[in-house]
């Protein structure tokens, strides 16, 4: 009973990562994800590297089943319960039109359509008081009437009730008894917070991926119980901790993110081992490339998110680790307008064509094209030599854009590829500029944390745009999601409107409902993972009284109102450049993280074992821009030990990725197995 | 001119990639802004109705590049002539870094007093010698003096600022903070919104200038002008596309809010010709003598604009080439290019209905693209007076309705109007927790669409039950004149503002109320218009009836009468032989 395991389900591959705490062993695995039982994938993972599931203690498992049911609306047939007066809450929603000239603008369906939407009778005032009773009876008939539509999940909405959750929870209740084996949540069970489309949206949206996530869990343990595994199945969420399979079946819009905070987890797990203060974390896949801020070890966690984006997508108000996505990654293709202008993705050739140069009838350039194209990939070790890359292909869908830019010959096609990857660049800048603007930091005191298939090819040169000094490539950067989700400690995130005045009277209750939240989270924590130390990290979301704007201020100290005046003060001044001495402050909600570490392995295990310098350095010609064409060391990763430091121009390959080394840099390995690249200017 | 001709000649040889790497660092830029913006303004005007706009403007003041989530009215220009007039009259050698001027004088903008430009000088290259543009953000303003919504002329609405310099050479003006802080109503959100304003300012002007020096000012200057020319070219090409001629629509508002009840005709002619469009606004109404007068540029010019490019599509970028093909017919002194003395508070009413009969004049050219009219009117609802603790207390409550059908799909909504944009209802559990009301209904307002072979979007219904006594003021329009149907298809019903006393078994219209004194236990009945059908009727797809009939999106009588279907016993419907 020694092995820690963690499996990430992409859209392409499973991947497994597993650590043996007696022998500090890690193993890796690698399957094509089985989409018709996922589980077969993980078997197969697991046999791939001859581990016995029955000597694992536990499993994190990260999954995209969750916004995958969402977005391709493959979740159950659910019906909403309402406050009589209120179905069409959920398709109104806000009302906005967030691409203002767009003039057929138009939202994505509700989940659930208006014929699902049930009104009872029933009524709670602002202040939590009852104005009109629940009709208990009306449930009866209303539960006949839902049997009959074949209703699989029920999501129940109150006008008010975050502010008295009585009639959710009597309803709740009498539906259970009335409706077995169909699937019920009512709203204040995911958020007391205010706002009605929001608590709405996500409650309907909890109910329609509820049936499936439960079938995919219970399947997933009985699966697991055949081959002999009797440790802890634990469900890695959106927060960046892990839940337990209890809590993730009652809240499955907590799981919404699951797949891609694993690298986030882990980008934090070594800064804060490698001592790095502020770190941006990377990730370049397939299709999207995203980041994230990590400072002091941990990373913004929002309350809320959109499904689908922020244009047409509806909201889900759950603790989601703070992330901006682009439209930018390996297989974004790069395309001219009428205009000729150019422009790189966000449409993406996907896994199937995939690029040009996968040779599976992709005739538009990607990014992976052009990196080819430039000699920065290797045709014969792409994924380990799985797959062989056509460079023909490659260079011939470069030149349909060239040429019409005036492009022509070999360099022509040099310099088409070169200009696919500096926008690229851009773009990639762009998204880690809007986080950290968002945020009041500058990205030049950051380090550049990459991993994913692309981070590592695109890192060095996208910290020159940025003006970062230092990038950092963990080891492991294509499996770097797995390895996060190894590392991630069990979270629980609870939040509750609680408004007033920053005075001494607020302050005196602010403490006493703290003090209940963390009985709770703790007893919870205790109960699911045998925790028997909880930490946690008091937030309240602020704001200066007359805006409608919080921001969620940290509170380390709840006693003292001054203490919380001035974090909020610095906080709100670190964030948007000014303070207002002069405003009083007031609270809107208080959220209450509460963590608690398992059994993980320390970092410096994670490297593969290294394989010393039996593999030489192999030579060819890569093209960098302005400086053209360069004779490039092209190192085997796993030759390279902590201690190892080059010159650019280098290439660093390894399974899975590709790490670029400019003319200019330096590098390194440090002792935890990590590149570390000095960027030279330009 | 020396620039001049480097830029040129730069120009002629300024790569295709280096371009692009520009052009989408200066976009992104306006983005980074806007979204800096939005997370630092104290008044919901900003975080909540997005009412601002972050541009990117040249050294002559022409628009280089705006944010994409503006709001409609800022983003036809709004900052460039904010810009031109600073221009005009300290000329670029008596502006210097570190300047922040402000403008927003009725005769420049030519808006309602709140919508301030805030700007300031780009300088880049060796010593920052050289002017490469500026970078301006124009916000609504909470609040800025005046007595507004009965004014008769603009300066009973509040503080005119022409081109005044907030800082200069990096130092605050500390006298025009004081003249602005003692001639507001509202100083701390004033103040915090003018403070988020200047910080936008001021690191869009260092993104900008850091893209300059790294490209140097020259390919900056080249790829600039590079930029407007292929916005002009796409805008052209555009128009080519449409059939050349002389089109028209005509339609009319309620009144023009000064007590009168005549109706104000919008008479708007489109003339497409090669790759050239004008819009004529000669026959429109003369100047109003209620507060919804706008001026030429800020009224007229920006309704055109505004108009094309909604036609035009999202994708293309909003700026100096993408107008350039765009002509204006406008003689001064109507309702759209005012006297610079005329009241302007209420400037936005028309806009909703002005930008629509621009985009409807096109119904012909564009088939494809012209949808079904909107509802078209701000609809708005306030609920004013003193709590029982004595605090005064103002909700405007706005109201969102249907918009049109277009030639794929039914009508969506509800929206706000055209005039707005990224613009969210607010919750109805923060309206409770803080108004005198409780709400007994929010629902989309059955048979409120226009019907067709796509029918247009639904307004809504919204019923308030007051709580304590307060005052009602509304805002609607467009009940005489509803919004219309394209190709065939017909036309919304328009919005409904109904009372019923406490006790009473009748409703009565409070439409045009500005101080109507509600007691506790009335009820105030707020429908919203919808918008109009595209196609004729006849040739909705029966499953669509069946649809919105199961839905209750549209009763059975109203799926007779507009759709000649009969229902039968198992429900189902079927055309009437």
């Amino acid at each position: 009973m020694a092995f820690a395991v963690a499996v990430d389900i992409g859209g392409t591959f499973t991947d497994l990562v597993a650590y043996d705490h007696d022998t500090h062993r890690v193993v890796y695995s690698k399957s094509p994800t089985t989409y018709a039982n996922f589980v077969d994938g993980i078997v197969d993972c697991f046999d791939k590297v001859k581990l016995d599931p029955a000597r694992a203690n536990f499993v994190n498992h990260g999954t995209t089943l969750v916004i995958n049911a969402l977005i391709q609306r493959k979740g159950a047939k659910a019906a909403l319960v309402t406050t009589t007066g209120f179905r069409d809450v959920l398709e109104i929603a806000r009302g906005n039109r967030p691409d203002p000239f767009d003039l057929h603008y138009r939202r994505d369906d509700p989940l659930i359509p208006r014929p699902l939407r049930f009104e009872v009778s029933e009524r709670i005032g602002s202040e939590g008081e009852i104005v009109t009773p629940l009709d208990v009876t009306a449930l009866t008939p209303l539960a006949a009437t839902l049997k009959e539509r074949g209703i699989e999940a029920v999501a129940i909405f109150f006008m008010n009730s975050y502010a008295n959750p009585a009639h959710e929870e009597q309803a709740a209740a009498a539906l259970r008894s009335l409706l077995p084996g169909v699937y019920i949540t009512c709203s204040t069970e995911i958020t007391r917070e205010w706002y009605e489309y929001e608590r709405t949206s996500t409650v309907a949206a909890n109910a329609y991926v509820g049936p499936q996530v439960t079938t995919y869990i219970r399947r997933l343990q009985q699966d697991f119980a055949s081959k002999g595994f009797t440790g802890a199945l634990h469900m890695m969420g959106s927060n960046g901790g892990l839940l337990s399979v209890e809590r993730s079946c009652r809240q499955p819009v907590s799981l919404v993110e699951s797949g891609p905070i694993g690298g986030c987890i882990g980008a934090g797990a070594y800064a804060e081992a490698l001592g790095l203060k502020n770190v941006i974390a990377f990730d370049m896949g397939g299709t999207t490339a995203k980041c994230a801020l990590v400072e002091d070890g941990r990373f913004s966690v929002d309350s809320i998110y959109y499904a689908g984006g922020y244009v047409k997508g509806f909201p889900i108000k759950s603790s989601v680790i703070n992330i901006v996505e682009v439209g930018s990654g390996g297989g974004s293709i790069a395309w001219l307008d009428p205009q000729n202008r150019l422009s790189v993705g966000p449409q993406s050739a996907g896994s199937t064509p995939g690029p040009a140069c996968y040779g599976n009838g992709g005739a538009e350039p990607t990014v992976t094209d052009a990196n080819l194209v430039l000699g920065r990939l290797n045709p014969e070790r792409f994924l380990g030599g799985e797959m062989r890359l056509d460079i023909a292909a490659a260079s011939a869908a470069v030149r349909r854009i060239a040429a019409p830019l005036g492009y022509a010959g070999a360099d022509g096609t040099n310099r088409m590829a070169d200009g696919i990857i500096a926008l690229a660049t851009v773009i990639m800048a762009g998204a880690i500029k809007t986080i950290s603007i968002e945020h009041g930091r500058d990205p030049r005191e950051f380090v550049l944390f990459c991993y994913g298939g692309g981070g590592p090819l695109h890192a060095s040169a996208l910290a020159r745009e940025l003006s970062i000094p230092t990038v950092i490539i963990p080891p492991e950067p294509g499996n770097f999601s797995a390895v996060g989700m190894l590392l991630a400690d069990a979270r629980l995130d609870v939040s509750k409107t609680f408004t007033g005045r920053l005075n001494d009277t607020t302050v005196a209750s602010l403490k006493n409902v703290f003090a209940e939240m963390e009985q709770e989270a703790g007893a919870l924590l205790a109960r699911d993972f045998g925790a028997d130390e909880v930490l946690f990290e008091r937030f309240g979301e602020m704001r200066y009284v007359g805006q409608r704007h919080n921001i969620k201020v940290p509170l380390p100290d709840t006693a003292d109102p001054a203490a919380i005046r001035s974090a909020f003060d610095r906080d709100y001044k670190r964030r948007y450049g000014h303070s207002d001495a002069r405003a009083n402050a007031e609270f809107q909600a208080l959220h209450l993280s509460s963590f608690s570490r398992l059994r993980r392995p320390e970092l410096k295990w994670l490297p593969r074992a290294q394989r010393g310098g039996d593999i030489p350095p192999q030579r060819r010609p890569v093209s960098f821009g302005a400086a053209g064409l360069l004779e490039t060391t092209v190192y085997d990763r796993t030759a390279l030990a902590p201690g190892f430091a080059g010159q650019g121009p280098a290439l660093i390959e390894e399974y899975g990725s590709t790490t670029l080394i400019w003319p200019d840099d330096r590098f390194e390995v440090g002792a935890l197995g990590e590149l570390r690249i000095h960027c030279g200017r330009d | 001119m020396q620039d001049a001709v480097r830029a040129k000649s730069d120009a002629a040889e300024l790569d295709p990639i280096t371009l692009e790497v520009i052009r989408h660092g200066l976009v992104s830029i306006t983005n980074q802004i806007d979204a800096n913006i939005k997370r630092t303004a104290f008044s919901p005007y900003i975080y909540e109705y997005n009412d601002f706009a972050v541009g990117l403007v040249g050294p002559d003041g022409q628009l280089i590049a705006q944010c994409t989530g503006g709001m409609p009215p800022f983003v036809a220009d709004s900052v460039g002539m904010a810009v031109r007039d600073g221009l005009s009259i300290y000329g670029k050698e008596r502006l210097h870094h570190g300047d922040v001027l402000l403008c927003n004088h009725a005769a420049v903008q030519g808006q309602h007093l709140n919508n301030t430009v805030m700007y300031t000088p780009i300088y880049a290259g060796k010593d920052r010698a050289t002017l490469i543009g500026f970078f301006a953000i124009n916000v609504h303003w909470i609040e800025i003096g005046g007595i507004q919504t009965n004014s008769t002329d603009i300066f009973m609405e509040g503080l005119q600022l022409r081109s005044i310099k907030l800082w200069s050479k990096g130092e605050p003006i500390e006298e025009v903070y004081r003249i602005i802080e003692n001639n507001t109503r509202m100083p701390n959100e004033l103040m915090g919104d003018i403070a988020a304003q200047l910080a936008g300012c001021l690191l869009g002007r260092d993104l900008t200038a850091d893209v300059a020096d790294k490209y140097g000012v020259a390919t900056f200057s080249g790829a600039v002008k590079r930029i407007l020319d292929q916005s002009e070219a796409a805008a052209r090409a555009f128009i080519r596309a449409m059939p050349d001629g002389d089109y028209r629509y005509d339609t009319w508002l309620d009144n023009d809010r000064s007590g009168s009840d005549e109706p104000v005709p919008i008479k708007v002619k489109v003339a497409v010709k090669g790759d050239e469009l004008t819009v004529d606004f000669s026959e429109i109404a003369a100047q109003a003598k209620g507060s919804i007068n706008s001026g030429y540029y800020g009224g007229g010019q920006t309704i055109a604009r505004v108009a094309f490019k909604y036609l035009m599509g999202a994708g293309e970028m909003a700026n100096e080439g993408t107008f350039r093909p765009i002509k204006l017919i406008l003689p001064l002194g109507k309702l759209i290019s005012a006297d610079p003395t005329a009241p302007m508070f209420m400037y936005p009413t028309p806009f909703p209905t002005v930008i629509d009969a621009v985009i409807k004049a096109l119904e012909r050219a564009l088939p494809a693209r012209v949808p079904g009219g909107h509802f078209g009117t701000h609809s708005g609802v306030r609920f004013y007076g003193r709590r029982t603790d004595g605090s005064f207390f103002d909700t405007h409550d706005s109201g969102h309705g249907g918009w049109g059908a277009c030639a794929t799909h039914d009508g969506a909504g509800p929206f706000r109007t055209m005039a707005h944009g990224d613009t969210r209802i607010i919750p109805l559990e923060l309206q409770e927790a803080l108004m005198p009301f409780r709400l007994d209904e929010f629902s989309l307002r059955e048979d409120s669409a226009g019907a067709g072979k796509f029918r247009g979007g639904l307004g809504f219904r919204k019923r308030y039950r007051i709580l304590r006594a307060c005052l009602l003021g509304t805002n609607l329009d467009r009940t005489k004149f509803p919004p219309w149907g394209v190709q065939g298809g017909k036309e919304a019903r328009p919005g409904r503002f109904m009372l019923t006393k406490r006790g009473a078994t009748t409703e009565q219209n409070v439409e045009k109320e500005s101080a109507y004194r509600l007691e506790p236990g009335d009820v105030v009945c707020v429908e919203t218009g919808g918008g109009g059908g595209y196609g004729p009727p006849a040739e909705r797809a029966l499953e669509a009836i069946q649809r919105d009939l199961d839905a209750g999106y549209i009763t059975p009588a109203a799926a007779a009468q507009d759709y000649g279907v009969q229902i039968g016993s198992d429900g189902r419907v079927r055309r009437q032989s």
